[in-house]
Order: structure tokens, then sequence, then C-alpha cells
């Protein structure tokens, strides 16, 4: 039973030059007590489907489809004081730079203490001693409730932030890119502090990035979204070691391994479809070598390729051929 | 293999609350002609300032620089103008890196007129590198501005600017980190190639282990301002000397399900860093420090043929 589920969505952005579909037609199921991984290229409507999650999309963002079942209730149709009252409470956000969840003006304590009190109606008293524990849990020390952000280094305010979000207990987190800015080191002890909470707690966590390694390192299940679309979801260790989907495919040969292995990289040439003029057909169909003409006449829908194992593609019944194709860079070097 | 750069003691300190606080401490490296170098660390570990220093952007407290030889610290202005033409930096960030008002003809122009290259040869030297980075045909690129190319075909062009007037060594820093991921592999493919295909040496930095290993031979590990380790690449992250290479390579992520999850093997945060004084100074965050790691300021010593390490543990008969 998923905890979200999302279906059909449109989110569609105003710009001079027309309106700009960042994510259209997107579904998405997230299961609750596990981590998933919303993984895309810059621009591919990954961070914006997070923002519409949380009802903080840009004046000139707005949700124009589709539906978002949220523990038992439509978020496109609440009304906006229904969704402040469940923002912080039912669902967090982290978001990628950690200066921009916290005041920099004000000491941690006092922003602690503004959600825990105001939003989340606890006495003064309690306030004092969840922000403690809460410090405690993602790892700083209680005392340091009294330091403002600047006094934090990048790992410390990403580790506040995600106890500002953990506050009063939400269900689900999402985190826009929470390690991307930090140093790898850093970012492996913050991906912890995440992974360590989300099993003490429980939680439901959408994880935003544009790192394969994040996710394998991670997440429960990942989404793979390209061009607005989520082109292919699942358990992690199906969509890495199995992919269904030729984008997928080619991700996994287009960045080194640390350990080595690989003797070239491929890359995907070309760039992603402009979202104000999206081809008709399969989004990925202009840079796929292995696209047909039914792969630029219509778009493929979001099927059961395997058993929870989910991919838009009209040639996923050759995935196991084309895997053994997309290995080779001599495929991708004519597309 | 001749030596192109060599550079003996390279440190640049600044004075705060009245001690000498060095951002770069003895640093000395060489590259030979056509090798390629990674300078990995994280923020903060001097990699950057060491390039820019290597390069005369910046001025070294201490230390010296030899370019094929000559002694090029001191060298100024027009006196610097051969080495400028002979060494180029690619910039980390395509999308600042180019005049937005010029064609990207006009921005190939500009490096070649510096460098005092006669204006008949313009129109060739264009033609072969626009090729070289795969902007084909050149002629459909050349009249077009920064902001009609995506982040790709820019740092190609950027790649470009840097190739035109015959270098013998580049330095790239964090040269794909601003690319999504699947143009990535097309520049660091291109910066190989031109490497094999020209001999050009090249001097990469970058916090990624994983890209240093596609490009680089050769590694130097940097912790606050002082190389900890050197040596081949490969061997290097499959058996790290010093515990901060250590937890440096345990902490990258792979795209694979089985990986390593265990806890790093540091402590602490690098905030604990001690900034000035003797002693090793990864020792507050070791996970094997000794008494003496307070007291003794290791130099690098061997390891193992052409692996160097500064750290009690290693270079010990065992």
């Amino acid at each position: 039973m998923s905890l979200l589920s999302v279906r059909d969505l449109q989110v569609t952005y105003a710009s001079r030059a027309g309106p700009v579909r960042a994510v259209d037609g997107m579904d998405l199921d997230v299961p609750a007590a596990s981590i998933t991984g919303l993984v895309g290229e810059s621009g591919c409507g990954k961070s914006t489907l997070g923002r519409a999650l949380m009802g903080v999309l840009p004046e000139s963002g707005r949700i124009t489809g589709g539906q978002v079942m949220f523990e038992g209730q439509d978020l496109v149709r609440l009304s906006a004081s229904a969704q402040r009252a469940m923002r912080w409470r039912r669902m967090s956000f982290i978001p990628q730079t950690a200066m921009n969840a916290l005041d920099p003006v004000q000491r941690l304590r006092t922003q602690m203490f503004e959600v825990l009190q105001e939003r989340g109606g606890v006495s003064r008293r309690d306030a004092q001693q969840r922000s403690a524990a809460l410090f405690t849990m993602v790892g700083l020390d209680p005392q340091r409730l009294a330091d403002y952000p600047h006094q934090f280094s990048g790992g410390m305010r990403q580790r506040a932030s995600i106890a500002l979000a953990l506050a009063l207990s939400p269900s689900l987190v999402i985190a826009d890119e929470p390690v991307t800015a930090l140093d790898v080191i850093v970012q492996r002890q913050v991906l912890d502090v995440l992974r360590d909470l989300q099993a003490r707690l429980n939680l439901a966590m959408i994880l935003v990035t544009h790192d394969m390694a994040v996710v394998a390192y991670a997440c429960d299940r990942v989404a793979v979204m390209y061009a607005g679309r989520i082109v292919e979801s699942g358990p992690v260790a199906a969509v890495l070691e199995r992919p269904l989907h030729p984008y997928t495919m080619g991700l996994t040969h287009a960045f080194p391994d640390v350990h080595g292995g690989e003797d070239v990289l491929v890359p995907i040439e070309g760039a992603p479809p402009s979202l104000l003029n999206p081809p008709p057909g399969c989004r990925f169909a202009p840079r796929c070598p292995f696209a047909e003409p039914a792969c630029h006449a219509s778009s493929p829908p979001l099927r059961s390729g395997a058993s929870d194992h989910q991919v838009a593609c009209w040639r996923a019944g050759d995935a196991d051929v084309l895997r053994q194709l997309a290995a080779k860079p001599a495929t991708w070097a004519g597309a | 293999m001749s030596v192109l750069l060599q550079a003996t003691g390279l440190t640049k300190s600044f004075r705060m609350r009245g001690r000498d606080v060095h951002a770069v401490a003895d640093v000395s490296l060489t590259v030979a002609a056509g090798a390629a170098l990674g300078i990995v660390g994280e923020s903060g570990c001097g990699k950057t300032t060491t390039a820019r220093m290597l390069l005369r952007l910046e001025d070294p407290t201490a230390g010296r620089i030899l370019y094929e030889g000559a002694d090029i610290t001191d060298l100024h202005g027009r006196a610097l103008l051969p080495f400028r033409a002979r060494a180029q930096l690619v910039f980390q960030n395509p999308f600042d890196a180019l005049n937005p008002r010029f064609s990207i003809r006009q921005s190939l122009v500009e490096p070649l007129r510096n460098f005092g290259i006669p204006a008949g040869a313009h129109a060739a030297h264009i033609e072969a590198v626009m090729q070289r980075v795969r902007l084909m045909p050149a002629a459909a690129w050349l009249d077009r501005r920064p902001h009609e190319l995506s982040g790709g075909q820019l740092q190609r062009v950027v790649l470009a600017r840097a190739l035109i007037a015959g270098p013998r060594l580049i330095v790239a820093d964090e040269p794909v980190s601003m690319l999504d991921v699947s143009v990535r592999a097309g520049i660091l493919n291109l910066l190989r190639e031109a490497r094999d295909s020209l001999g050009l040496a090249a001097i990469y930095i970058s916090h990624d282990l994983a890209l240093i290993r596609y490009v680089c031979e050769r590694t130097m590990v940097m912790y606050l301002g002082r190389v900890v380790e050197e040596g081949p690449t490969a061997a290097l992250i499959a058996t790290p000397a010093h515990p901060y290479t250590a937890a440096l390579v345990a902490a990258v992520p792979v795209a694979r399900v089985e990986q390593n999850r265990a806890a790093l093997p540091i402590r602490g945060s690098l905030s604990d860093a001690p900034l000035a004084g003797p002693g090793c100074a990864f020792r507050t965050r070791c996970p094997y420090a000794m008494p003496r790691c307070e007291t003794e300021t290791l130099a690098l010593r061997d390891v193992a043929p052409g692996r160097r390490a500064a750290c009690h543990l290693v270079g010990v008969a065992s």
C-alpha cells in the first residue's frame, strides 16, 4: 500500500514563450517506511515534483492536472489552509542548500521553537527537550542550538535542516538534492544520518538526486525521470542490474566507477527536448539508438515490465537484447 | 619522458590572528610531457590555490615553478605570455566562462590574437579545433552565441578555447561538475583524446576520485594544504596508504547495490582540525592517531615504488 500515490500529474510554469509543462503526466508510488530515489538530469522536473507535493511551487508554477493521494486525501484538491496545516506535520522538505531552510539571523533554537510551538502546538518546556533530542538524533551537540547558522559548517547546517524537517514527526520527508553541495566525506555522513533516521522512525522519504550512485547507496526504490515523466521505476537492485529503459541503460555506462572496470565511458549524445514544445512520441526517442517509427509517433505509458518494475518504452519486450547492445560504445555513437 | 612542469616547495600563506596560516604548504610535483596528474581533496584543501599558483595566476609565498626547465616563478606581465600560450586553464563553469555578447567565433579568435597568431591562420585553427571538440560542421556553430548552446556544447567551446593556441599543458578544475551526467562522459572522452593525439599534459583538480581515476594515471591527495599521499591512481584507490585517503575512498558511493556501507574510518569534522602548529593536520580526525602525531610533522616518504605518503604508519618495515 502506497503512502503517496501520484497519478497523471501535470505542473505547468508560465513563461514568456508560453506554458512549460515541467511535469507532464507523471505516475509515482511511494511506499511507507522506505527511501525512494527520484533521479534525473537538470530540467527533468524532479525538483518541480518535490515542490509541487510540498505546495511550495514558485509564483509562475501551478498544478494543472492529476491527482496526489497522501494519507487518504487528494492534495491537489486541498484548500491552501489545509495544505499549510499538513506541511511540516505530515510532510516536510529538506532543500539542497541548508541556508534556504535556515534563517541566517535567528539562532537555531529560535527556529526549532518556532516550528515546534507555532506549527506543532508544543509547549515551551517540551520544545526545549524535543529540540535537544532532535539535535542529538542528527549527530549535533544540543549546546549548539544557541548558535547561528553561519557558525555551522555545510554538513552541520544540513543536519540542522534535517532536524527541523523531522521536528513534528512527519510520515513523509522530501529531500531535494540534500548532499549535492557537500564534500564527499560529509555527503556520506549526511546520507548515513538520513538512512539511520528513516529506519529508526519508519519514515518514508523521497530523495531527489541526479546521482545514480547516491541512489544505489541510500535508496530502496528508484524512479527515473526524463523530460517531465517517469520512464522507469522499481526496486533499486532490479533497475540497476536489469534496466528496462534505454535511458537508464545509457546512464549506467555514462559515468566512471571509483573502482574502475570500464575501458571507456559512453555518453548519451544530444540533450533533453524543450518542454515548451516536446516531441509527440517518446521524449527520449530523438536520443535513443533503438527508436523505431512507433516511438516517434506516440508516447508509451508506464507499464509493469516485470514484477514491481515499471517501464515506459515501446521496446520493453526486447530489453534483454537492448541491454547488451547498450553496453557497446558504437551503439550510442550513431544516434 | 621529459619533465614539462615542476614545482618545489610551493607555499601560500596568510596572516591570521598574528600567526601564519598555510593555505598550501610545501607542495612539490612533477608533470611529464603528455602525462595526467590528478589533485584530489575536499573544499579548503588547497587544490585550487595550488592549480592557480602552477598557472602563475597567483603568486606563491615560497617555492619555485619551472616550465621546461626555466624558472617562471618571478615572471610577470608580457614576460609570461609565452607560458600562458603553453599552459591553459579549462574553466569549471561553462555558463560564465564565455562572453555572452561574443559569437563562438569571436570567443575563439580572442586567444589567437592574444598569443600573436597571424590573422591569416585563424580560420584553419578554428576549423581544426572545432573538429577536435566535435562541433561539426564548424560553420553551423561559429555564429551562435553562448545562450543558444546547451551546457555540454558550451563546455566543448570552453575546451576549444583552451586548445586553440596549441598548449602543452591544460589545468582543468572540476571540468564537468556543472554538467548533466549524460553529457559528462563526452567531455571526459574529448579530454582523453586530446591528450592521446596531441600529447597534451594535464592537471585535473577534483573532489571526485572516480573522475580522477578515469583521466589520470597519477594522483596527489591533499588535506588542509598538504600533500598526504601520491602515487598511481589505481593503486592509491585499491590500497590507500594514508588514513585520510582511505576515508576519502570509502566515502565515494558507487552505482551498484553491493557496496561498502560500513562507518567511515574518520572522526569529527574538518572544523576540528588544527590550523597551524606542528604535527599531522589529520591527527584530530584519524582513527589511528598516536602521541607522536601531535609533535612530529612528517614529510612524504616512500611506501612502495612510485608511491609516497606522509604518515607514521607507513614506510616502516612491517
